[in-house]
């Protein structure tokens, strides 16, 4: 059996002292950022990318990918303890979770949340190790007009899922894609864009963009509501952290319900956490006998979410690992740490760098081990922090991020450009347009740039070659059918608004 | 739609936009203009600022116009780039503001950034215009960049007619505090980094960035900021092994 093989060889790694450090450190960092409200994991990874430059590679992305799944550990206690989402991926547990803890029930609550993500965590690592290595065999046979679908595909994804309007949302993929294509082309190596300013030789760092526009803009637009946020915080001592028979019984087949649909919307590109939460909070709902007791305490309220935004932060590793293509924003910042340290990511990572995946395979199940220890017995040091207030939180997270930036490069135009950056992405906020597929069209913009024109050359101009070849025409086929998925019923409700105003 | 609004309240508001939009229009000039005037001091290198305001005022009354006839009239010769930057850049944006006035904005958030999304396309369209395009079959360095600046371009606008045709929200409020102060901070670390050290620098920063709210009590913030400093000196450059300035250059030697 190579599965068990692979998985003995990446406990090995795993349990070395130091990755097991890396591991627990990533962890409580993952905690810490999703317990506090207003730092996001996107602008945490994005934070940390610069210090893991001094770190071995496989240590650097295991204390990473802790940060990721860490953080769905830690958002829910705030949003079971103080009804703020600390984390975007555990707002709907805030629903029936608070209400469980205005009940005096939020040990239960807090138990089965991580109970839930620890099931889940354990199956998502199950399923990488699994999916691994065949995904990889498929990937082998992609040649550059599969690889350029593919991309489309994900891409297309990620406007479907993303919500608002999808024109905003592909204007943001597009202008992503054009903010890669700053600096020195990769062919003729002519300089594109970059005004003679030598910093900018080199394209933009993606380090720089991510920070600007998920860091200083979370912070600015946080100035702009206020520095003190309203923390109606459960203030009575948590006790009896056990919950009681009957919740386990709620909330097996909700933790088994949200586990697979998390799983599923981890791998599909564009997927993600968020989304995976959202949507197994309303199936749970749905397939309720009573759903009017959802919003008032529901234990498969919190069960549900919690174990699908764990598993799909886990499983969303899979396309980046088989593939080399980040299924949302987190991953693709995984793709700049895995840059960093010279590792090119794609389905050749699997075989020449067994000892990174691996590694990083098993240290998720370490790492949820670890987590489900961190946050049940030491749930009131993680309550304490949240007393820690905005107005010395974000002066520190500005000049943290500026010695990170400075430090990748030691450039203080970096430090500026991630500041105008931050001024970018403050302006997308107050004009409704999302950031994350911006950072993903960014990512994949250089290498759908090249998988496009090498497949060009290959069939020497003709663009038709993205149909005739039977996989690349399925994976267009299916973006295609996506998004006309979506775009209809909007269509047909902007003429149905336009037809009724011409109507008055 | 025009009676709750009142037509003369729409109307100011639609010039606002269209002078703003003018502004953007000449945006990338006024820019170079304020960068040159750096050149007087000996900072950077570039055009002064007297040619930039020549070329820039020559490219824009007249260089752009007489290229256009002479494209009319089949005469190929290369414009130089204050020229295409009018053409390519300022002239659409005129042009969009014109149409500005005349139009019921009825989403001002989608219309704006819609626009704004176009001209960055059109700024992009620009910068990559002096890229060589397609060889035969294989693609150019430009040839990327000009596809997807054409496609951006064509998506601001359709985000911007949506803002024309279907009612939305309004211009979001802009608070001028915490970006102002935050930026501040960001750019006096910049400038400060190299000549003064981490330790400065980032406790400067601190209290500057500190002022980006009227809620800081000023002597929890300075224990805080002196702690951050601390804790920073030491795990960035001893810890992380990334090497930088740790005091002032001048208190060093």
């Amino acid at each position: 059996m190579d599965i068990f093989a692979n998985l003995a060889h990446g406990f090995a790694v795993a349990l070395s002292p130091i990755n097991l450090l890396m591991c627990l450190i990533g962890a409580l960092v993952g905690t810490l950022v999703g317990v506090l409200p207003g730092i996001g994991t996107i602008a945490t990874v994005a934070m940390l990318l610069p210090i893991t430059f001094g770190l071995p590679p496989v240590g650097a992305l295991i204390m990473l990918a802790g940060i990721y799944y860490g953080a769905q550990y830690g958002g829910s206690t705030t949003s079971i303890l103080v009804n703020i989402p600390g984390e975007a991926t555990s707002v709907v547990t805030a629903i029936d979770g608070h209400q469980m803890a205005k009940q005096g029930r939020a040990g239960p609550a807090l138990a089965i949340a991580a109970i839930g993500s620890f099931f889940a965590g354990c199956v998502a690592t199950v399923l990488i190790a699994v999916l691994g290595a065949p995904l990889t065999k498929l990937a082998l046979a992609f040649g550059p007009a599969e690889y350029f679908s593919l991309m489309v595909l994900g891409l297309i994804f990620a406007v479907v899922l993303a919500k608002g309007s999808v024109l905003k949302a592909i204007a943001m993929i597009v202008f992503g894609l054009l903010l890669s294509m700053v600096g020195s082309d990769i062919e003729t190596g002519a300089s594109r864009m970059a005004f003679n300013i030598p910093e900018l030789a080199d394209g933009l760092g993606f380090a720089t963009v991510a920070m600007g526009v998920f860091g200083f803009a979370e912070i600015i637009r946080n100035l702009d509501a206020g520095a003190e946020m309203n923390r109606d915080l459960v203030q009575q001592k948590i006790t009896g952290l056990m919950p009681t028979r009957k919740d386990l019984i709620d909330s097996t087949p909700a933790i088994l319900r949200g586990t697979v649909l998390g799983s599923i919307l981890g791998i599909l590109p564009g997927g993600g956490a968020v989304i995976a939460s959202f949507a197994a909070y309303t199936l749970e709902k749905k397939l309720a006998k009573n759903p009017s007791r959802f919003g008032r305490g529901a234990i498969e309220g919190v069960a549900a979410p919690e174990s699908a935004n764990n598993a799909a932060a886990q499983t969303s590793f899979i396309p980046l690992l088989t593939l080399g293509i980040p299924p949302n924003a987190v991953m693709a910042l995984m793709v700049g740490a895995m840059t960093i340290h010279g590792i090119v990511p794609g389905p050749q990572v699997m075989q020449k760098q067994p000892d990174l995946v691996w590694g990083m395979i098993a240290s998720m199940w370490i790492g949820n081990l670890m987590l489900i220890i961190i946050n049940l017995p030491l749930v009131g040091i993680w309550v304490r922090l949240l007393r820690v207030p905005y107005r010395l939180m974000f002066p520190s997270i500005v000049i943290f991020c500026a010695i990170g930036i400075y430090s990748v490069n030691n450039a203080p135009v970096d430090v500026i450009l991630a500041g105008v950056f931050g001024l970018v992405g403050y302006w997308l906020i107050k004009h409704d347009f999302e950031p994350a597929p911006l950072l993903l069209g960014m990512v994949l913009g250089p290498l759908m740039e090249e998988n496009l024109r090498r497949a060009l050359l290959i069939s020497r101009g003709d663009w038709s070659v993205f149909l005739t070849r039977p996989l690349s025409a399925v994976l267009l086929a299916i973006a295609a059918f996506l998004l006309t998925l979506t775009l209809l019923p909007m269509l047909r409700a902007k003429r149905d608004e336009v037809f009724t105003e011409s109507e008055n | 739609m025009a009676d709750t609004m009142g037509h003369s309240a729409t109307a100011t508001r639609n010039t606002s936009v269209a002078i703003g939009f003018c502004l953007l229009a000449i945006a990338p000039q006024i820019f170079e203009f304020i960068w040159s005037i750096g050149t007087i001091f000996g900072w950077g290198a570039g055009r002064g600022p007297a040619t930039v305001l020549i070329s820039h005022a020559t490219a824009l009354v007249a260089g752009a116009p007489a290229a256009l006839i002479g494209a009319a009239g089949g005469d190929t010769k290369k414009a130089s780039s204050d020229v295409l930057l009018a053409l390519i850049y300022s002239y659409p944006l005129f042009a969009v503001a014109i149409l500005t006035v005349f139009m019921t904005i009825r989403s001002a958030q989608d219309y704006v950034g819609g626009i704004v999304l176009m001209a960055l396309a059109l700024f992009a369209l620009w910068a990559s215009s002096d890229l060589q395009g397609m060889r035969g079959f294989s693609f150019g360095a430009g040839t990327a960049p000009r596809m997807f600046g054409g496609l951006l371009v064509a998506l601001g606008a359709g985000i911007a007619l949506t803002g024309l045709l279907a009612d939305g929200p309004g211009m979001a409020h802009y608070s001028w505090r915490g970006p102002m102060f935050v930026m501040a901070s960001i750019v006096f670390f910049a400038l400060a980094i190299r000549p003064l050290g981490v330790v400065v620098s980032a406790f400067t920063s601190f209290l500057i960035a500190a002022m980006g709210t009227h809620e800081t009590r000023w002597v929890e913030t300075i224990i805080v900021g002196a702690c951050l400093t601390a804790g920073c000196a030491l795990l960035f450059p001893y810890v992380l092994g990334l090497p930088m300035p740790m005091f002032p250059r001048f208190l060093v030697q």
